[in-house]
């Protein structure tokens, strides 16, 4: 009774509730005993009775928190003018601007939220305040995304739940159903064609094909409570809390500073925001659609850093080729290729620090990384040379056996025909 | 010289052995214009010993399991001493013994070699033959490599197409419902001790079917006195196993059989899986009958034709009265040149992709 009374006491300091009944709040993990999911899934009403039909599967109402805990009222009257009684607390809907504040009332109270999980955030309802959504909500747009049009409503899951809307998974769809209605989107200055860009993204790959759930989704970058673009100036910092190889390359660039001082986003630039394609060593030049061209015109220095940074590459890549299908080839012709297999994957490793080093277009950071995957293919294809050279000796072996062998068939010949000649 | 005579006198002594050198004396084979068809039988037998050879080679260093089938296959190939030879003289040996009992068997048909009093040499050899395709089957998982591993999968699929029966024996070749482990580890042991011990069996049957009656000689050819055993005979047949051997090591060396990539029972099947060339007039047949026939599968029907088809020729010395009685049979050669010439044609057109 004492653990009830101390709920009840939590409820009643929670802003937006009138005064919280005892019982509203159950013990955590036993699902809630309420009469309000009892009579609204009888009602013929689908608006009256989805909620409660959807109750079973809600997180609240399994973590023993009853109806009232966000609408008022007497979880336990039969009654239904008892239950829903303003005297007792009963809001009825909640208006989309009161949604954060409702919800917030105990998801920003740490002891509360304590006796569910030992490491939930309760900073959510401070970070909304900040976002964008949040700043307009402020304003008096009824429009915007509260908790609830990310989360649901009723049917509450986990954001752990494979099927919860904000699952890493699904929040792409989730933030479409706003950011993908081109029409709605443009009254707020925003194109709305980002998530369509996103999907055909390497991040959108890797999350939905690999089923990477690392793989940045809009809340990553975007944040997820707090969610706002990031700034010209913190776009190197966003991509960079994943990149963070590239980030550091970049930041010897000559390009830092010259980007800062252009008020220009950093990696956005080349590999954009949301459509972020699969770089290709192709994009290094101030040809059509090469990126470098974007800032840069032929015959500049820019360019010609450009052009060696490309050459650098390219070679590497073309013999990196050449010596793949070479050891294959002898793989597959039974030859032990082990070594070259292990050597053509440091060539590999070494390219791909030189893809890295791009990002200081420095050609003689580059051309070092490159330089060391040359050497190991150049010792890779002595391998192969070797190979190859023992396959010759075996076929040698064999046409020269065969020589024998057939000069054999020719003299036994002979001697049968001079012995039955003879008889 | 004298330890030589006198080695042989001890020996003679104790066993009685001069009788054997004076019958070997005086055999003879016929001789006549189509008498080159002689050499066949010998020949299969020679690869048949190049195989048990090379097979036993290998069995020392091949493991049967999936996990290191293939590896030990590579190590054989990369690391073992002339074990790239062994490896690629068992695989072409195995066609060549097949491709030379086809030839064997076809020169046999049209001589008539299998009417009365030979039935039994004609039906031992039948079965060699299936004994070899079954070798063949067998033997081509044991790489475990991508081609080998889908290709046994089409084959062995094929069994379940057997009415009532189809499913469990699909199970009990394959070991469980798909092609794995314990496949390979079944077909090794089908390869290397159940093939060989009835083949033993019966081609020892064979031979001594043979030596007793002596070799069939065509009635219509014109007589020559016949060819000396020994020397003449043995000297022509070791000529035609060094030809043989030299076919060998020209195919080794120009054609080295390949290894291919490690099997992936996870990965699609890649374009274009076909079974080895002596399976490909039967796969090709299946492939081009329609799914239904009359309200009966058409692979059903087809595999029930090839069965009933392969029982006709099998029985060929039982329906075959005109030969017994000495008389030309255009029936059996019209048989005889279909069988033939379809066969032939399927496995060119499937060579030149027509079937694609």
């Amino acid at each position: 009774m004492r653990l009830l009374a101390l709920f009840a006491v939590t409820l009643v300091a929670s802003p937006g509730l009138a005064g919280p009944l005892p019982r509203v709040v159950g013990i955590p993990g036993k699902p809630a005993q309420d009469q309000c999911t009892a009579c609204h899934q009888a009602l013929d009403e689908p608006r009256l009775q989805q909620p409660a039909l959807q109750a079973a599967q809600d997180i609240h109402h399994r973590q023993g928190i009853t109806c009232a805990g966000c609408h008022g009222g007497d979880p336990t009257a039969e009654d239904p003018d008892v239950a829903m009684d303003p005297k007792k607390g009963f809001v009825g809907k909640i208006p989309p601007q009161k949604v954060p504040e409702v919800c917030g009332s105990c998801h920003s109270d740490a002891a509360f939220m304590l006796r569910y999980a030992p490491n939930i955030p309760t900073d959510q309802w401070a970070q909304y305040k900040t976002s964008r959504h949040g700043l307009a909500l402020v304003k008096g747009d009824g429009r915007v995304a509260t908790c609830a049009s990310c989360h649901g409503a009723h049917g509450v899951l986990p954001a752990g739940d494979a099927r919860s809307p904000v699952y890493p998974s699904r929040i792409v769809e989730t933030c479409a159903r706003c950011h993908g209605d081109v029409a709605l989107m443009k009254q707020y200055g925003i194109a709305g064609t980002e998530i369509e860009e996103y999907k055909q993204s390497v991040h959108y790959q890797a999350l939905t094909v690999k089923n990477d759930l690392s793989a940045p989704t809009c809340n990553d970058c975007h944040g997820s409570h707090g969610a706002t673009p990031p700034g010209v100036s913190s776009v190197s910092n966003v991509c960079g809390t994943c990149h963070l190889t590239q980030r550091e390359a970049f930041d010897l660039s000559p390009h830092k500073d010259a980007f800062a001082a252009m008020e220009q986003p950093a990696c956005e630039a080349c590999h954009s925001n949301h459509k972020v394609l699969q770089p290709q060593d192709q994009w290094i030049g101030v040809g059509e659609g090469q990126v470098c061209g974007n800032c840069h015109v032929a015959g500049d220095l820019g360019a010609q850093v450009a052009q060696a940074l490309f050459q650098a590459l390219a070679g590497t890549v073309e013999r990196m080729e050449r010596v793949h299908q070479r050891v294959e080839q002898l793989e597959r012709r039974g030859m032990l290729m082990d070594e070259a297999t292990v050597k053509l994957e440091e060539a590999h490793q070494a390219l791909v620090l030189a893809r890295n080093e791009v990002h200081t277009v420095n050609p003689q950071r580059v051309t070092a990384k490159t330089d060391e995957a040359q050497a190991v293919l150049a010792k890779a294809e002595k391998d192969a040379e070797a190979a190859e050279k023992e396959l010759r000796f075996r076929h040698n072996g064999l046409k020269v056996s065969l020589v024998v062998i057939l000069l054999a068939v020719v003299a036994l010949g002979l001697k049968i025909r001079e012995m039955e000649a003879r008889s | 010289m004298k330890l030589i005579e006198k080695l042989w006198q001890a020996l003679d002594e104790r066993y009685e052995l001069q009788p054997l050198v004076d019958f070997a004396k005086q055999k003879a084979v016929p001789r006549h214009r189509h008498d080159w068809m002689y050499y066949f039988g010998g020949l299969t037998l020679f690869f048949f010993l190049i195989q048990v050879a090379t097979g036993i080679l290998l069995l020392l260093y091949y493991r049967p399991t999936a996990e290191a089938a293939f590896e030990s296959v590579q190590f054989i190939m990369t690391r073992v001493p002339f074990g790239w030879l062994i490896r690629s003289i068992h695989s072409w040996s195995a066609n060549l013994m097949i491709a030379s009992a086809f030839i064997h068997m076809f020169t046999v048909y049209f001589a008539g070699a299998y009417v009365k009093p030979r039935e039994l040499t004609w039906w031992t050899g039948v079965a060699l033959l299936l004994l070899a395709l079954g070798f063949g089957f067998s033997g081509y998982l044991l790489p475990w490599n991508e081609l080998a591993f889908f290709a046994t999968r089409v084959g062995t699929d094929m069994v379940s197409k057997v009415p009532f029966i189809g499913h469990w024996l699909l199970r009990v070749l394959r070991g469980g419902e798909d092609v794995t482990g314990a496949t390979l580890t079944r077909f090794f042991g089908i390869h290397v001790a159940v093939l060989p011990m009835i083949s033993t069996f019966l081609i020892l049957l064979h031979l001594a079917f043979i030596q007793r009656q002596g070799m069939h000689e065509p009635q219509e050819e014109p007589k020559l006195p016949p060819r000396p055993f020994f020397p003449n005979f043995v000297l022509r047949e070791f000529m035609v196993w060094l030809v043989g051997l030299a076919l060998l090591a020209a195919l080794a060396a120009f054609f080295p059989w390949e290894l291919g990539k490690k099997a992936d029972p996870f990965a699609p099947a890649p374009a274009g899986i076909k079974p080895e060339w002596y399976f490909l007039f039967m796969f090709e047949t299946l492939k081009l009958l329609p799914a239904k026939v009359l309200g009966i599968e058409g692979e059903i029907l087809g595999l029930a034709a090839f069965s009933v088809g392969g029982l006709f020729w099998f029985l060929a010395p039982l329906w075959d009265r005109k030969r017994v009685r000495g008389e030309k049979s255009l029936f059996a050669l019209v048989v005889g040149w279909g069988v033939v010439l379809y066969i032939a044609a399927f496995t060119a057109l499937s060579y030149l992709g027509v079937f694609q």
